[in-house]
């Protein structure tokens, strides 16, 4: 039995709880928020009575083997940090950190204590990213993909998220070095990570306030995100993260030498776009037919995963979890690889470095195109 | 106006959630009392026109102090509480979470009561709580549905986090009344009805699969008019010897689900809707509870006895506590109520 805690008990702590239920042979033994009053609630709603203020204290008398930490990112680092020192496995929600040197700390860490660790990037296992990894590894896309594109929206109109944000020069989104977009965005870039090389020769980010919210107050926080990323071996990747595109998107193109694949998270499908040409009209009559068999295909599937009880909401968190604990388990291969979660942070570094660049006096911004190389060498697991 | 009242119209009284459909007319009617020394309490994101508005009606509102701030902030919470006599707490986030709801329920209740005891001039907290707290899930229909009625014991298979928050924050009053003597009062309005509040209820159906279920047929809404609500609150934090009690706030003359439907729909707009009896959307609500819990929750439990028995069982509401001990009674009659209501609809009004 795996002896799992928490630490930071709010609004997603109750789906790490949820999706750990689902999971067999896993038990929640503890709780810990430094709000001791948030533990009691998330403990009294879901039967688990040891619920603690103290991290030191908890990880004293619950002894996981499991933590995960799911605070508000500025705490990530030193909560990881002891709950490694203290010989636990760490699910560490995203973002992984609040910089890259961070995570790699962490890594090393691990690495050292023989534990694992691995960060919230719950979309990388829905469905529909299981079935674009079947297809990839099968040799769907004829080789190393030539292009890929990430899009992430988010809906401004969310008032029980954007109005406490907006109207709070403290809250803990806008003293991250992103804002808004650090907390957000590791889900878009780490669907690129799995197929960028480490060795990363640019990355050009421009980012700009929408209209939107300009009226809603939103001073300093940027909302429209464009990044070009090309790596050392030649492939490219666009990501595309707007508050303002309707209908909002939330999917990876993936363009490889052969042929290609859309994984659309909004509707949970996957779309093959195979070579071939047509003789005259027929391009105009044949690809359209195609293509709404693939989509009626999808629907089929979708369907028959829900009456299968697969299709469940949060799927990618339980796969998730589910294949970390597997890991830690049996000894086998992180279901994130670690080259994947330091890539994620860099290129988000990167990001930042370039639309919130430092204050003048300050150290000053790296220049936007720049080669981006690990600290050090990784050994991966 | 009661001129027995537990504190001067000089003294300094608190108004939290102060921008919203009750909070700005509890402002109005405090004014209207004569208090000169209201300090309003907003978030800074709020929409301040109702209650910029009322402050600008009211000659004596100069002296009428609005600060911004966020209650989950205890330096927020000392400067709202400063030299305050009586709170009147309605700020709540409408939050989905139950953790976000704890959170803006409890936790900032528990802030507000430790920064009101400690730099407060103390006389009463008045806690503006909601019907939702109840249970009927045991009550027959039709039964009366009082202050001595059971709360919910199980929120969390309600699928309602509102109620887990406002029942914590009850609690939490609770506990601060009898663990460190702070005088309160809690409140329980129905369903809160006025211009400026354009959604139906809940009580009377649901929209949510692309047309209107009549799911309240004839059963009798829990109403109370904004300014007769309002008055209630108000009254709450002044009469004497109401220290520790528990009020439901409902006007006279009650509409039934069917009346206010067809109210409605007579002066507003016509639309098709289908009605849906007690039993048969019982039923639904059971086989729905019952897949989700076999599925482990793959269909949330939006659709739950308790949620089925809350929202459209039916009961029997009365005021007879708040007449009695708050000398209360509503200043705006039902048929008046409903006219006011209707008019926000009319083309040109606001």
């Amino acid at each position: 039995m795996l002896r799992v805690a928490i630490i930071g008990c709010g609004k997603i702590a109750d789906q790490h709880v949820l999706a750990s239920r689902r999971i067999p042979d896993c038990l929640v033994v503890g709780l810990c928020d430094r709000e001791l009053l948030m533990a009691g609630q998330l403990g009294e709603r879901f039967g688990i009575k040891a619920c603690f203020a103290d991290t030191a204290e908890m990880l004293r008398a619950t002894n996981p083997d499991v933590v995960h930490i799911t605070t508000p990112p500025q705490g990530h680092f030193s909560l990881a940090k002891q709950c490694l020192e203290a010989g636990c496995h760490v699910y560490l929600e995203k973002p992984f950190t609040v910089t890259a040197p961070e995570a790699l700390e962490l890594i090393q860490l691990a690495e050292r204590r023989g534990r694992k660790i691995t960060a919230g990037h719950n979309l990388q296992f829905t469905l529909e990213m299981l079935e674009m990894r079947r297809l990839v590894a099968q040799g769907f896309l004829g080789g190393k993909p030539v292009h890929l594109e990430s899009h992430f929206s988010y809906n401004l109109g969310d008032a029980s998220y954007v109005g406490p944000l907006l109207g709070n020069r403290q809250h803990w989104v806008r003293q991250l070095p992103g804002q808004l977009l650090h907390n957000i965005l590791s889900h878009g870039i780490a669907r690129l990570c799995e197929f960028l090389d480490d060795d990363l020769i640019e990355i050009i980010a421009t980012a700009h306030q929408s209209s939107q919210l300009q009226k809603l107050g939103g001073e300093e926080i940027l909302d429209e995100l464009r990044v070009l990323i090309r790596d050392a071996s030649g492939t490219t990747a666009f990501f595309c993260f707007s508050t303002q595109i309707k209908p909002g998107l939330n999917l990876l193109r993936i363009c490889g030498p052969a042929n290609s694949l859309t994984v659309d998270h909004a509707s949970g499908s996957v779309v093959r776009h195979e070579s071939g040409s047509y003789k005259s009209y027929l391009t105009y009559f044949v690809p359209p037919l195609k293509n709404a068999r693939q989509h009626l295909h999808n629907a089929r599937v979708n369907f028959m995963n829900f009456l299968r009880g697969r299709l469940h909401q949060d799927s990618g968190m339980k796969e998730l979890i589910g294949r970390f604990y597997q890991s830690i388990r049996s000894q086998g291969p992180l279901p994130i690889p670690y080259r994947e979660i330091l890539l994620t942070a860099r290129i988000m570094d990167g990001i930042f470095a370039q639309i919130y660049p430092a204050p003048a006096g300050g150290t000053p911004a790296p220049a936007p195109r720049e080669t981006a190389k690990p600290a050090a060498a990784v050994t991966m697991p | 106006m009661n001129s027995n009242h537990i504190i001067s119209t000089t003294d300094r009284v608190l108004v939290t959630g102060s921008s919203g459909f009750i909070g700005a007319k509890v402002v109005e009617i405090l004014l209207e009392y004569g208090f000169t020394n209201v300090r309003c309490f907003v978030r800074p994101s709020s929409q301040l026109d109702r209650l910029k508005q009322i402050l600008a009606a009211r000659p004596g509102a100069k002296s009428i102090e609005v600060i911004s701030g966020d209650l989950l902030s205890r330096d927020d919470c000392r400067r709202a509480a400063a030299g305050v006599s009586v709170v009147y707490h309605l700020a709540a986030g409408m939050e989905k979470s139950f953790a976000g709801a704890f959170m803006n329920s409890a936790l900032a209740t528990r802030n507000l009561m430790d920064a009101f005891m400690e730099h407060g001039h103390v006389a009463r907290f008045v806690n503006v709580s909601s019907f939702a707290v109840y249970s009927n899930l045991k009550l027959n229909r039709g039964a009366w549905l009082d202050e001595t009625c059971p709360l919910e014991d199980a929120p969390q298979e309600r699928n309602d986090a509102y109620c887990f928050g406002k029942l914590k924050q009850e609690d939490l009053v609770r506990q601060y009344g009898e663990k460190h003597k702070l005088p309160y009062v809690i409140l329980r309005p129905g369903a809160v009805f006025g211009p400026g509040k354009r959604a139906l209820s809940g009580r009377v159906g649901i929209n949510t699969f692309g047309f209107f279920l009549h799911l309240g047929g004839g059963n009798q809404l829990p109403l109370t008019y904004v300014d007769n609500c309002a008055e209630a609150i108000v009254l709450a934090g002044l009469q004497p010897g109401v220290d520790g009690e528990i009020f439901n706030v409902v006007d006279d003359d009650l509409l039934t689900s069917s009346e206010f439907l067809c109210a409605y729909k007579q002066r507003v707009k016509r639309f098709f809707s289908v009605g849906v009896p007690f039993f048969i959307a019982h039923g639904m609500c059971c086989l729905w509870e019952d897949f989700s819990k076999r599925r482990q929750g793959q269909l949330p439990p939006v659709f739950n006895r308790r949620r089925c028995a809350a929202e459209w069982k039916g009961n029997r509401y009365s005021n007879r506590k708040l007449r009695e001990r708050l000398g209360w009674k509503p200043r705006v009659s039902m048929r008046n109520a409903m006219a006011a209501f209707l008019s926000q609809y009319d083309t040109g009004a606001t």
